[in-house]
């Protein structure tokens, strides 16, 4: 445990250092600013948008950290040798798994929540420049999203440890990370696309129907994370809901992770 | 001179840049366009595209429609969106409320400006059927509904069944029922309409929508005066007036008010009182 929880810390420091991080949060910061400036334009639902943006923001800085700051943690490792040193002291290859999915799991809670009280701060603005425009507003929804983006990154960064175990190089890992990404926040919709496709007037063979149901139980369903609208409008989420969603996400992670350090396990370094 | 050459190149080139952009934008908004084309992706397909972010995607998609709207107000021709334009801006606010059919402002727009000057009552309440589906706290769309098969469409108990129904959500006026019931006497249309409007005055805080409905609201007014001056002069006279002048002869009427929209009131055929102006 010891060991896991070293690792850990050594892997969250180093995101921290990473100067990708300062990059990421200044391009959130200035999104956040625009916040204002786009949410002048609006006539109506000035709340909504505001906290469609701010969400947005988040979600979207998340997921660079993960695709450029997560992926080299460990690619670096491989890429550079040095994990012949980690290996060669008494950590086993799970551990080593383990311990990295901790320290980058930490370093997404870090990230998300300073990005987070950024945009509460953001909305809280607008919300003081258009007090009237904020009929169906409330902040627990809007938490509530915060957190369930957060388990949907550190579910994606579990699946790039899995990719990691594998891929010869970072690249490859980051390709199929954002693929993964990609189909997972569409599936659902995708799905329902094709088992319904005359709602668009295109034609679907039964071969894609099955390719497309198959993905839906292989790859995560992250669009199950995605309540930004729901938060928008200030639209009930049951508890069941939550529930049923963290379950998913818990299992999800645990089943990549252990995937990961089984194939790692195995691997064999040159 | 090694480090005096950059400086100079850098300074020589910054003007050609300058007047390169503005010469290369100006080239840009001369390039044959894709006019005449009216398609938006449809909502299942952009709402596979936007990913997670189905409700930026729609805010972005309202704000477009709303840009080019808000563009062609400096045209001069009229009338000044052309049929394919305002088929576009359906599209893109149907696309809108697709990814996100809570979000109000695109029914709002809808509303403002489909149908009056866009003339498509249709289109616009089957969005805001969508809209009210989706919105069910709200009663101003079911009473937007109401008010286009009133006044655009002359289905009276369809409106009247809309405003039922806006009646008994939260916030709703109370005189919506009794504008049902008067609806469904078809008389006094003109003086239920600008019930209708100063409603929709009262629920309406932007400017620019404000002066627009005002603007309707007084054409209408000029109307129903001069609707019920025809109807003294039947009942002095005992006939319809042929023109809007001879009130003036007979003394019923000091002068014909004027049509904010710039047209001329006239009586028609049917004896109904009409403006050159459309309303439009």
């Amino acid at each position: 445990m010891t060991a896991i929880w070293a690792i850990a810390v050594i892997t969250f420091k180093e995101g921290i250092r990473n100067r990708a991080i300062y990059g990421i949060s200044i391009f959130a910061l200035l999104l956040l600013g625009a916040n204002l400036l786009i949410s002048s334009m609006i006539m109506q639902e000035v709340g909504k948008v505001a906290v469609d943006m701010a969400l947005s923001t988040v979600s979207f800085a998340g997921l660079l950290l993960v695709l450029f700051v997560g992926i080299n943690l460990m690619a670096k490792d491989l890429d550079k040798k040095t994990i012949y040193m980690v290996l060669s002291r008494p950590i086993s290859r799970p551990q080593y798994i383990l311990g990295k999915f901790f320290g980058m799991a930490l370093l997404i809670l870090a990230t998300i929540s300073i990005l987070s009280i950024f945009a509460i701060i953001s909305i809280f603005m607008v919300k003081l420049s258009y007090p009237g425009y904020f009929s169906r507003f409330s902040w627990p929804p809007i938490l509530l999203a915060i957190s369930f983006i957060t388990i949907s990154l550190i579910l994606l960064s579990a699946l790039t440890f899995l990719f990691a175990s594998f891929s010869s190089t970072s690249f490859i890992t980051l390709i199929l990370t954002i693929v993964s990404y990609i189909i997972g926040q569409s599936i659902m919709d995708v799905k329902a696309l094709v088992e319904a496709p005359q709602a668009v007037g295109i034609q679907v063979s039964p071969v894609t129907v099955k390719v497309v149901q198959a993905a839906y139980y292989i790859f995560p369903n992250l669009s199950i994370f995605d309540i930004k609208l729901q938060a928008a409008h200030g639209l009930p989420i049951s508890l069941s809901y939550i529930f049923w969603a963290v379950s998913y996400g818990a299992v999800y992670t645990c089943l990549t992770i252990i995937l990961a350090s089984i194939i790692f396990r195995r691997r064999e370094f040159p | 001179m090694q480090r005096v050459l950059p400086i100079i190149l850098i300074l020589l080139l910054l003007p050609i840049h300058v007047s390169i952009i503005s010469k290369v934008t100006e080239g840009k908004k001369l390039l044959p366009k894709g006019e005449g084309t009216s398609y938006v992706l449809p909502p299942p397909i952009l709402k596979i595209m936007a990913l997670e972010f189905d409700g930026l995607a729609s805010d972005f998609l309202f704000l477009q429609g709303l840009v080019f709207f808000g563009s062609t107000s400096e045209r001069k021709e009229r009338p000044r969106l052309k049929e394919w334009e305002w088929r576009w801006f359906y599209n893109i606010l149907n696309a809108s409320t697709g990814l996100d059919p809570y979000f109000f402002d695109p029914y709002y727009v809808a509303q403002a400006h489909l149908t009056w000057e866009g003339n498509m009552p249709r289109e616009t309440n089957t969005l805001l059927e969508k809209g009210s589906r989706y919105r069910d706290w709200e009663w101003m769309l079911p009473f937007y509904i109401g008010f286009n098969h009133f006044y655009f469409l002359q289905e009276n108990e369809k409106a009247a069944f809309y405003l039922m129904d806006a009646s008994k959500r939260q916030g709703a006026p109370s005189l919506l029922p009794q504008l049902a019931a008067r609806l469904m006497y078809k008389a006094n249309r003109t003086e239920n309409a600008i019930i209708f409007l100063q409603e929709m005055i009262k629920r309406t805080d932007d400017d620019a929508l404000k002066k627009m409905y005002e603007t309707r609201l007084n054409a209408l007014k000029g109307i129903l005066f001069l609707e019920r001056a025809t109807a003294v002069y039947q009942d002095r006279f005992g006939r319809r007036p042929e023109r809007l002048d001879d009130m003036i002869t007979k003394n019923v009427i000091r002068e014909i008010p004027k049509d904010p929209y710039g047209g001329e009131f006239y009586i028609d055929k049917d004896g109904t009182i009409k403006t050159t102006s459309e309303l439009r």
